[in-house]
């Protein structure tokens, strides 16, 4: 056992801090709202600055254009840029796509995409969901329909984070009928220029932008734009969720443990922080966080050796999840009737961070999916307990 | 980073599972329960295969493990609930001992104690304890909660010494001493020692004194791990019997709500897992550990209790039965988590580690 980074990883954490130190996060403006997930607003100036260090594409293949570093810099990368609440919101989709690419890609994605990637210039949205299909994906009903050369692709996704502010969709199609249920999808990576493709934001609970409903009215698109052979795209949209539950939530951790730090320098502040009640919540979510990191970092070591997946990643995920909700909760509770002054109104503590985290912590548990999902899988996959019956 | 234990302890958790299975089955912990409290057959064969000797050196007659080691057999000593002071004697006691315990202390008691022969308890809890020495040496008071004093031959006692604490190492047969069992609703025995009027020589000293405070962490990380290893028992029995309990022609299990239960489980086992060997491994690497040892004790009390509670509901009607072995992990969890500090006592320590005024 050991329970420390290696002195290399240790020595890239300084360089991320002395990054962090050089250049003032108020320095790089800001273009789509804060989820809350712990990767912060979307910013493509922070982007083109993590490229211009080569960060982006660290771990990549030396042939692609990488360092061919070991995963667990980026993992580092994560923690020390959450730890400091740093705009990295579109990172981890972009390295995910990134490595979809790299890994069953045709020759022009590769040459096309992942230059942009490594630049920072292309981050991307999921075109996943639809209006009648959320939970149960493989309900769908976007297609694409072969045309020579081209696919041509009809259909409504909803709920892509980012949408219009990214460049390029993943957009899972339909592209035959068969008997099985889970053959016959494909994904492609569509630009978000291509004519018939219509963005529209839809406003959050929260009062700013986040999610997208995409309209795809006849979007012609090379074939080389598939990713993965056809009908194959089930297994990659799993690799993809799997990959998003671990890549999407890794830094929820340590990001929270940025707010619980400001919690807790409020609550010596304030005096509330003698309370005995108080001090053993917060004492209580130290100890949970801590134990959120650990779960993810076992995880990462799963990954990291090739070892078989089940049900780590899922319970790690609803526990990011419901850990976030909690905090934030703790949180409101704490600033009692400052708790709902938002970010940038008088008198609004923390910045008004504590409000906005409690409203899109709403969410957590149900994006990239919901906890009962997700718990399901747990107890199917990882413990073996018979499915339920499923309709055809 | 690496999670895996080294081949060698991998060795060291799969025979202590297997001599367990086969030594120390859910009858014989009910019968040590309903009797004395300590099965001298199962002590003498744990002492053979070197577990009571497993923290110490070889020079004394030990097996020279790590706590990182005697964690990992720790938990499987509270998978099977097996009976007996392994933990005060040969955690607490014995740490206590090697921080603190004079060349002739520890070549006197310490290989007698791995061989088995020889059982120190602890008298360290605050709770209860109104042990003093006056300005003529003499040891009076009362400590509660101290397990196995029947059948130890000697106690750590913390005491109060003029403004300062001492940590003494006392014979029990020394004159003044009285032992009164306390009845727990659990395995583990518990009593109120006495100490009227009791001299204390120099040679009954443990110095430094706050070596106490080392021998307590050894002893949170080990109770830690018996409720981590208790409750990874009650999960794998919780998802066995939901797998096989058929009602209205399916099993539980294939309902959400059993799954959905399960997967609480998992989690909260996982994650005190997590902690555990997280915070054993720094402690066993020399390095402060402090506030992890605390938060690792602080949440498995939590998460491992609430792990039993939720199978009892799971196992339904038969985990209320004494045949059934839930109740005995149960027991054994809610003792472990009130050992060597609760958690209100362990979050206080973190709540002072994350820098609450």
């Amino acid at each position: 056992m050991e329970f420390e980074f290696s002195a290399a990883e240790k020595a890239f954490a300084e360089d991320v801090r002395r990054f962090l130190r050089d250049n003032p996060l108020d320095r790089f403006p800001l273009d789509g709202m804060d989820a809350g997930y712990g990767s912060g607003a979307h910013s493509r100036a922070f982007m083109r600055a993590l490229a211009e260090r080569g960060w982006i594409s660290m771990c990549w293949p030396e042939a692609y254009g990488g360092q061919a570093r070991p995963m667990f810099f980026k993992l580092v990368l994560f923690e020390e840029l959450a730890l400091a609440g740093a705009p990295f919101g579109p990172l981890a989709g972009s390295w995910q796509t990134a490595d979809a690419i790299i890994e069953y890609g045709s020759e022009r994605l590769r040459r096309d995409v992942l230059p942009a990637v490594a630049r920072g210039e292309a981050t991307f949205w999921q075109g996943y969901s639809e209006p009648d299909a959320g939970s149960d994906l493989l309900a769908l009903k976007t297609e694409a329909r072969r045309d020579g050369d081209h696919y041509v692709i009809r259909g409504h996704k909803i709920w892509s984070s980012h949408a219009g502010i990214a460049t390029h969709g993943l957009v899972f199609t339909r592209t035959s009928r068969e008997a099985r249920r889970s053959r016959g999808f494909s994904m492609f990576v569509v630009p978000n220029e291509t004519p018939g493709m219509d963005i529209r934001p839809i406003r959050s609970l929260t009062g700013g932008v986040y999610h997208y409903e995409v309209f795809l009215d006849d979007v012609r698109v090379p074939a080389e734009l598939r990713l993965g052979p056809e009908g194959e795209g089930f297994q990659a949209l799993l690799n993809g969720l799997d990959s998003d539950r671990f890549w999407g939530r890794f830094y929820k951790a340590p990001a929270l443990e940025r707010v619980l730090r400001r919690l807790v320098d409020h609550a010596n502040t304030t005096g509330a922080g003698r309370d005995a009640v108080l001090r053993r919540q917060l004492a209580a979510m130290a100890a949970e966080i801590a134990a959120l990191r650990l779960l993810f970092l076992r995880a990462a070591c799963l990954l990291r050796d090739g070892a078989p997946i089940s049900y780590e990643t899922a319970v790690a995920k609803v526990y990011a999840d419901e850990t976030g909700q909690k905090l934030a909760r703790l949180g409101m509770d704490l600033l009692g009737s400052w708790a709902p002054l938002r970010a940038g109104s008088r008198e609004a503590r923390l910045d008004g961070e504590i409000s906005h985290a409690y409203l899109t912590s709403l969410g957590h548990t149900i994006a990239g999916g919901t906890a009962e999902v997700l718990r399901t899988t747990v107890a199917v996959r990882g413990l073996g307990l018979p499915a339920e019956p499923r309709k055809a | 980073m690496d999670f895996r234990p080294s081949p060698a302890q991998q060795l060291l958790v799969s025979t202590a599972r297997d001599f367990l299975r086969k030594h120390c089955p859910p009858e014989l912990v009910q019968r040590v329960l309903d009797a004395r409290g300590v099965d001298d057959a199962l002590w003498r064969r744990m002492a053979e295969l070197g577990w009571q000797g497993l923290l110490v050196p070889a020079d004394f007659g030990g097996s020279d493990g790590s706590l990182l080691d005697v964690i990992l057999l720790t938990e499987e000593i509270g998978r099977a609930v097996a009976p007996g002071p392994f933990v005060p004697s040969a955690v607490v006691a014995t740490a206590a001992l090697l921080a603190a315990g004079t060349a002739d202390q520890k070549k006197r008691l310490l290989p007698a104690m791995a061989a088995g022969e020889r059982i120190v308890g602890v008298a360290l809890a605050s709770a209860g304890n109104s042990c003093a020495i006056d300005a003529r040496g003499r040891l009076t008071g009362r400590a509660l909660f101290v397990e196995a004093a029947h059948v130890a031959d000697a106690l750590v006692v913390v005491a109060r010494a003029g403004g300062d604490t001492a940590l003494l190492l006392v014979p029990t047969d020394r004159r003044g001493i009285a032992r009164w069992p306390l009845e727990t609703i659990g395995s583990e025995k518990l009593f109120e020692v006495a100490f009227d009027g009791v001299a204390i020589g120099a040679d009954d000293r443990l110095e430094p004194a706050a070596a106490r405070r080392e021998a307590l962490a050894a002893g949170a990380l080990a109770r830690t791990a018996e409720m981590v290893g208790a409750a990874q028992r009650v999960l794998e029995l919780a998802v066995e019997h939901a797998k096989t309990r058929v009602q209205g022609g399916r099993p539980i299990g294939g309902h959400q709500a059993i799954q959905h239960a399960c997967a609480d489980l998992v989690r909260d086992v996982d994650a005190s897992r997590g902690l555990l060997y997280a915070a054993a491994w720094k402690a066993s690497e020399g390095a402060p550990a402090a506030a992890e040892v605390a938060m690792a004790k602080a949440y498995a009390s939590e998460a491992c209790l609430t792990v039993v509670r939720r199978a009892h509901q799971i196992f339904g009607a038969i985990g209320y039965c004494e045949e059934h072995p839930l109740h005995l992990l149960h027991k054994r969890i809610h003792a472990a988590s009130l050992d060597c500090g609760d958690a209100a006592l362990h979050l206080e320590d973190v709540a002072q580690a994350i820098g609450l005024a």
